[in-house]
């Protein structure tokens, strides 16, 4: 009984051709009878085989990991050498770099759908916030309040500052900051509790009422009545010592269209008279609780009294509309009276010297306004 | 080529390297390496392994060669590309970064490359297997198998090396170390092969 092994013996001279002519065609005829020798046999051809090819391929992978060897050496080599030629250009990449290159390279695709997407997040937060505001904002389109931005007087302060500077090569006391916004307000009691816009001094951190003389209060919001665009300011300085007996009075009832009427306000540092007539008896998309009015205002004029011709206040200016010509809007004064009432019922004795006569009536309309122009005041505003 | 080479032809470099000429094959790697360096760099892929999957492909054009089996229709170049692009999209998939498509530097041509990759990759299969039965066989048996199949060496010369007594003992033993490789070869192959 022949071993396997000795079978591959017989195997390898068949294959080779060493085996003798009588040996050789009895194996060869012995192979095509039996399929177990014959099986036998396809295993070893398979296994030398695949010994050959597997020794091949070692050798041809050695070659050529040989041959990437030398490429490499050789352009090592190259870079050295071509570094001691000034002439030569020569790209020299620190480790560093090339692993940044290499990064990138790999990376760029990623990094750029990220930056770009963090991009555009910023700027979908930055306008989704803008358009929240713009959504959250009571006004409606065509509205604007009229209370006065300060910055422009703010610039126009510093350059007439600087000139003067320059002429005189003195130093200049330092300037006053005129506040953020700017309104008109008016006297209500005798005791120092003033009217004006609400919108005037919405979101103030502090509030400052500045008289025609150039006197300067603090002042206080006490209430204020949002719907109507109404506040109740009171002065808290211990300077303060009264406004005197007021010259006008509070109309309770409403006024009658086509009544002249005017008002006093500050839309620049100087009090500005206005005149015109009341054209309707309700306000901006038919609010009731309004007058429309014909009288030119600018920003600075909100909080402003109307009058009429004798010496009754009818209301307090809030606001114009932009596409109409000269439509400019006031709190009827029911309302204020309104509010009035509900206060001093709330704390009695407070709002106790609410004037309930008109000194104006009869007089001329100059004399009105030099009489009343000191019970208008500036109120600015500190965000 | 500049460095006093002599250069060939496309069928030159066929007729060369079928004939086991190593200078040709040297110059053919040395041709064609940039550009698949190339192509695997523009496409997320570092030098390394770049001149792995050029080695690779190389491998598939050089056993097609040696084989005579090789039918081109087509330029070494292209031949070459393809090959290396259908690697390395292997690759990309395996690490999972592959996004569907290749920035193509050269003109891509649907080639052979496809089925003869198909038939180096069962050859791979094949050349890992008797990595691993060879690795298992241990010593002296891999050595003295390694000595007289892979390296040509003749039975005199491994006797001496070995430290047989004489020709035949040795010659007894490679063969005993043969039916012990065919066992651990064939039950990996079947193995395989069930799946």
């Amino acid at each position: 009984m022949k071993t396997e092994a000795d079978y591959y013996e017989l195997f390898e001279a068949y294959q080779r051709g060493e085996l003798p002519e009588p040996t050789r065609t009895e194996l060869a005829s012995r192979l095509a009878a039996d399929p177990v020798l014959a099986r036998r046999y396809a295993d070893f051809d398979a296994l030398t085989g695949a010994l050959h090819t597997y020794g091949q391929r070692r050798l041809v992978r050695g070659k050529l990991t040989a041959l990437q060897t030398e490429i490499d050496a050789e352009a090592a080599r190259e870079e050295t050498l071509e570094t001691g030629v000034p002439t030569m250009p020569s790209l020299h990449i620190s480790p560093v770099e090339r692993r940044l290159r290499e990064f990138w390279g790999g990376h760029r695709a990623t990094i750029a759908v990220a930056a770009s997407v963090a991009v555009l997040a910023v700027f979908a937060t930055l306008l989704g916030i803008e358009w929240w505001r713009a959504v959250q904002k009571p006004n409606s389109y065509g509205y604007t309040v009229l209370r006065r931005e300060m910055d422009r007087i703010k610039r126009n302060q510093r350059a007439i500052n600087r000139t003067l500077n320059q002429i005189d090569g003195v130093k200049t006391p330092e300037e006053l900051n005129p506040g953020k916004f700017g309104g008109t307000g008016f006297a209500l009691t005798t005791d120092g509790y003033l009217i004006t816009s609400y919108h005037v001094i919405q979101g103030a951190d502090s509030l400052l009422i500045e008289s025609r003389d150039r006197q300067r209060y603090r002042a206080e919001p006490v209430f204020s009545d949002v719907a109507h665009d109404l506040a109740i300011l009171r002065i808290n300085d211990k300077d303060f010592k009264g406004f005197g007996r007021l010259p006008y009075s509070f109309k309770r009832g409403s006024a009658d269209l086509g009544e002249r009427v005017y008002t006093l306000g500050y839309p620049r540092e100087d009090v500005v008279f206005g005149e015109g007539s009341l054209s309707a008896r309700s306000g901006f998309e038919g609010d009731t609780a309004f007058y429309q009015i014909s009288i030119p205002v600018n920003p600075g004029n909100s909080g402003g009294p109307l009058l009429d011709d004798r010496g009754n206040l009818i209301g307090v200016i809030s606001g114009r509309q932009m596409d109409v010509q000269s439509a400019a809007f006031a709190t009827k004064s029911s309302y204020l009276m309104r509010l009035v009432d509900s206060l001093s019922a709330a704390a009695p004795g407070a709002l106790a010297n609410v004037p309930r006569t008109s000194q104006l009536t009869g007089s001329t309309r100059a004399q009105q306004v030099r009489k009343l122009q000191d019970f208008v005041f500036v109120v600015k505003v500190y965000e | 080529m500049g460095k006093g080479q002599p250069s060939y032809t496309d069928e030159e470099f066929v007729a060369a390297i079928r004939h086991g000429d190593d200078r040709a094959l040297a110059q053919l790697y040395r041709l064609h390496l940039p550009m698949v360096l190339h192509l695997v760099q523009q496409n997320s892929g570092t030098e390394d392994e770049a001149k792995d999957v050029y080695q690779e492909g190389v491998m598939v054009f050089y056993e097609k060669v040696r084989d005579g089996s090789l039918e081109l229709s087509c330029q070494i170049k292209t031949y070459l590309y393809a090959v290396c692009r259908r690697l390395w999209l292997k690759r990309l998939a395996e690490k999972g970064r592959y996004g569907g498509r290749l920035d193509d530097h050269e003109p891509y041509l649907v080639t052979g490359a496809e089925a003869d990759l198909a038939l180096a990759e069962q050859r791979d299969q094949q050349f890992a297997l008797m990595e691993q039965a060879l690795s298992q066989l241990g010593e002296p048996c891999r050595s003295l198998l390694e000595g007289y199949y892979l390296l040509d060496k003749s039975m005199q010369q491994l006797t001496a090396e070995f430290g047989y007594t004489n020709a035949d003992n040795a010659k007894n033993q490679k063969y005993k170390c043969l039916v012990r490789l065919k066992k651990l070869f064939f039950t990996h192959y079947q193995e395989e092969e069930q799946f």
